[in-house]
């Protein structure tokens, strides 16, 4: 648990002393001073219990921190001291959560941290890339329930679709009676209301994207307000688009084509007689 | 008592934006047990006054009363009541509900008229046995020949005992043979004393019916009788 | 006849009903889905708290039961002071901490728990013998542990605390005996826990001559007062926060807006779905029958009667397709909640998809209105058809 979690702020004062140049200073990030009505130059009172003295510093600087998605949702605030400031405060002298260790250039991380691993002085060493996997779980498993929510919807749509396709089918049923009672092939035919299923699923599909690009927005916009974040939330990517307007156009031209067989394996007359 | 009486019967049609006139001042008595042929060329007015005299639209201008009661003045469910129970229709396509057998076709405008399920069921029976299809009754509308479609048709519109029988052009789509049946069955309502209306092409069921109304570019020109012919 | 005319025009048309039932269903289910996912993971959080009837919680200042490592100090004054209180019927005590055991040549460490035998709402017996009040030799264990370690009941364990890291040596280490298999109700799926006398642990846990608590869990004697004593406790111990597991759940709200959020979105959308799906239908069927409805209307048929008609397939679709769509939804239920319960470190008792009645019935429900809703507007159209005109149409 990292220290911040268990720092209480006890109260704030309005910058009054003129001694400001003895108290150690601090940096607090943008939303605690927002909400608090904190700016640099204020004196803030912190405890890291309720039952410990309070010590006086100064809001030295007000930062925006990184967008993490890991603490957008908790709500906590954050709070940078200089490192002996910090231990003093949790009376911890000598005491570090974590270092980081920047190896030299063409040293793969792995040999570093098992070379850091053994002689293991109270420590564990983990490449970044381990830790970045290890506190990335939560949100591969929100991608995997994003990911099941697609298929459910997917396959939603392609019913949709199927019904809309049979429905058309039934309404071309004179046309492609008369198409094939003047002569025209059955592969013309078939190839005709495939290339309008195509053309149908095709402006779709530019459609679904302006909508999702729409919905991308809005989606930001809110969480972004909602959480005082730069996160972004929604995320059209190049690859999302190509997947999205690929399966929509592959399920237009799989149900146009199923539709159209409907069509064109009918006796043109039964076609005719069922169209009147 | 009339069963129909119109005065100076008028009907407008906007078609595309263009005002046709398909009925000019037309005046009709239809006395009950009338047996009556309304025939015309094409775009002549006679599918138009058929409407009218069932109630199935009603005129631009002019008097309509059907069985006593004026037109104009009925709601919308006054007029569905009436057609319901004052008349029957035969229409050139049969129009027989596909998906139901032939009792229950004949059974759907008795069960609308509240007759109760026993009832309803003993009266389709009557009507398709007087209508020679008393061995299909359970086949369904799809299964039936063009023939045995309009004679259910006809057992339909004769379901709730109306005072009036339109048919329009109800032998248009059979064969010979076949639509002689249909009108001998028609002879056989107006011995009954089923008061008839028809409109027709075929010259061959005009010159069997008792009155004959000709029209001609929406009016009235001859309304004879037999045997004035 | 209503009902004959309805069914057998569904029939017509097997391939094209059976794909708007399915369409229906999927739309169901998710929309099941989503109604389970909304009010899901509360409902399940607040049956996990409650689950041994404890309905108050303390933990230190400024953080919610074991979100943090801190500790209350001086827990025993705290707790005689609530044995005290008239309206409490019990108090249960728990301190965790990190222990060790040498299995072979390794050192597992588990989650331990120190609890008070005699009032405990941290786990459920499911084999063996439970703690008996005083038992400070006796050891209870989760499955998992049991298996990591090998434990069978009545198996002797060197338990070790405080171990130093950089010599590998516990500074102190107590010998207790397997007396049960339970299972821990705030675990997470596979967690090595093991639970014993709540002074045993503090003895092996950090600073034992600060005589710290991780957690209080407060039984009151009547629900209706379980607010008054929480604000009675919070008033006396200022040092300590306490929550009722009603204020635990607002809290708990909060950090699931996001699945709250998604699920009305989702739920919103299958109902979008599901209206546009019966509506375009509907109103395409309509449209092909409508001379058969112009032929009803000139036989004597009411408007009434024709829009019961079409309201009814409407209702047939969306009825068949809500059954469907709540069996669909209980099956993909048990899936997406696979997914979201490996979630690192929940408990495993937590469910985000909680199969409830209420949620089943309204989700079938808002279907289902939705679905005849939705088939208003065709029924209209077939009740307004004009008759003649459309009769003319239909001779052409």
């Amino acid at each position: 648990m990292s220290p911040f979690g268990v720092l209480a702020l006890l109260s704030w004062l309005l910058p009054t002393a003129p001694t400001f140049q003895q108290l150690p200073g601090i940096a607090i990030e943008r939303r605690l001073a927002d909400r608090h009505g904190l700016s640099v130059g204020d004196t803030v009172l912190l405890t890291p219990k309720p039952d410990r003295p309070a010590a006086r510093y100064l809001v030295e600087a007000v930062y925006q921190p990184k967008a993490d998605p890991a603490t957008a949702l908790r709500g906590e605030y954050q709070i940078r001291f200089h490192l002996p400031e910090l231990a003093r405060l949790l009376d911890a002298p000598d005491r570090v959560d974590r270092i980081a260790v920047r190896g030299r250039p063409g040293v793969p991380p792995d040999s570093t941290a098992f070379r850091l691993n053994q002689p293991a002085f109270g420590y564990r060493a983990y490449p970044s890339e381990l830790i970045a996997a290890e506190s990335s779980r939560t949100f591969a498993v929100v991608s995997r329930f994003h990911r099941a929510i697609g298929v459910i919807s997917i396959v939603a749509s392609a019913v949709f679709l199927l019904c809309i396709m049979l429905l058309k089918v039934e309404e071309r049923r004179l046309d492609a009676a008369v198409m094939r009672l003047i002569g025209i092939s059955r592969a013309t035919v078939f190839r005709a209301f495939v290339l309008e299923a195509t053309f149908v699923a095709a402006v779709g599909s530019v459609l679904g994207v302006g909508l999702a690009a729409v919905a991308g927005a809005l989606t930001n916009w809110v969480y972004r307000r909602r959480f005082e974040t730069s996160l972004v939330f929604s995320h059209l990517s190049v690859e999302i688009v190509a997947f999205g307007v690929g399966l929509s156009l592959l399920l237009g031209v799989a149900v146009g084509a199923l539709a159209a067989r409907r069509l064109v394996t009918a006796r043109p007359l039964a076609l005719w007689r069922r169209a009147g | 008592m009339s069963v129909v009486l119109g005065r100076d019967l008028t009907k407008v049609y906007s078609l595309n934006g263009r005002q046709v006139a398909a009925l000019r001042g037309v005046s009709l008595t239809i006395a009950a047990g009338e047996y009556l042929a309304i025939t015309g060329p094409s775009g002549s007015g006679k599918s138009t006054l058929l409407q009218l005299l069932g109630g199935l639209d009603s005129p631009s201008s002019g008097r309509l009363e059907l069985m006593g009661r004026a037109v104009e003045g009925l709601s919308d469910d006054e007029l569905t009541d009436l057609r319901l129970r004052q008349v029957g229709f035969v229409f050139q396509r049969f129009h027989l509900m596909p998906v139901l057998t032939a009792r229950e076709n004949v059974e759907l405008p008795l069960a609308e008229a509240g007759v109760g399920r026993r009832e309803r069921g003993q009266r389709a029976a009557e009507l398709l046995a007087y209508v020679g299809l008393a061995d299909r009754s359970d086949h369904r509308a799809t299964q039936l020949s063009g023939g045995e479609m309009q004679r259910v048709a006809i057992a339909r519109a004769l379901a709730n005992r109306p005072a009036l029988i339109l048919a329009d052009e109800p032998t248009g789509e059979l064969d010979a043979a076949t639509g002689a049946q249909i009108l001998a069955l028609f002879d056989q309502l107006h011995r009954d004393g089923v008061t008839l209306v028809v409109v027709t092409h075929d010259e061959h069921l005009a010159a069997r019916v008792p009155r004959r109304v000709h029209l001609q570019d929406g009016r009235i020109d001859r309304d004879e009788l037999a045997t004035a012919r | 006849m209503t009902w004959a005319l309805v069914v057998r025009s569904l029939v017509r048309h097997p391939v094209r009903t059976l794909l708007v039932i399915a369409g229906i269903a999927v739309a169901a289910a998710l929309l099941l889905d989503m109604v389970m996912l909304a009010g899901g993971m509360e409902r399940s959080f607040s049956r996990m708290l409650l689950s041994r009837g404890y309905q108050i919680r303390l933990s230190p200042k400024g953080t919610l039961p074991f979100d943090s490592e801190a500790m209350i100090p001086a827990i025993t004054p705290i707790l005689e002071d609530l044995r005290d209180d008239p309206d409490i019927e019990q108090v249960g005590p728990v301190l965790a901490t990190s222990l060790h055991v040498s299995v072979g040549d390794s050192l597992l460490t588990v989650v331990g728990y120190g609890v008070d035998p005699a009032a405990q709402g941290l786990y459920e017996l499911e084999s063996g013998t439970d703690l008996a009040p005083g038992d400070s030799t006796g050891l209870v264990v989760s499955e998992p542990a049991a298996a990591a370690a090998g434990w069978r009941l009545g198996d002797t364990v060197r338990l070790q605390g405080r171990l130093d890291p950089q010599s590998a040596r516990a500074a102190v280490e107590r010998v207790v005996v397997v007396r049960g298999v339970v299972r821990f109700l705030y675990d997470a799926r596979g967690q090595r826990s093991v639970g014993a006398d709540f002074r045993l642990v503090q003895s092996l846990g950090r600073q034992p001559d600060v005589d710290p608590a991780s957690m209080v869990m407060v039984k009151v004697r009547a629900d209706d007062r379980v607010d008054a004593v929480a604000e009675r406790i919070a008033a006396a111990h200022r040092t300590v926060e306490v929550n009722s597991v009603a204020a635990l759940v607002v809290q708990f709200r909060s950090r699931l807006v996001y699945f709250q959020q998604l699920s009305l979105i989702l739920a919103t959308i299958s109902l979008v779905v599901g209206v546009l799906l019966v509506g375009t239908i509907l109103t395409i069927t309509v449209s092909e029958r409508i001379g058969e409805f112009a032929v009803l209307r000139g036989i004597g048929v009411r408007r009434a009667r024709i829009v019961r008609l079409v309201m009814a397939e409407g209702a047939v679709l969306t009825g068949v397709g809500a059954i469907g769509g709540v069996v669909l939804g209980l099956v993909t239920a048990r899936y997406l909640d696979a997914i979201l319960t490996s979630f690192p470190g929940l408990p495993a008792a937590i469910s985000f998809f909680v199969p409830e009645r209420t949620a089943i019935a309204r989700a079938a429900i808002a279907v289902f209105v939705a679905g005849v809703a939705a088939s208003g507007y065709p029924a209209w159209l077939a009740a307004r058809a004009p008759i003649a005109e459309t009769l003319r149409a239909d001779a052409e």
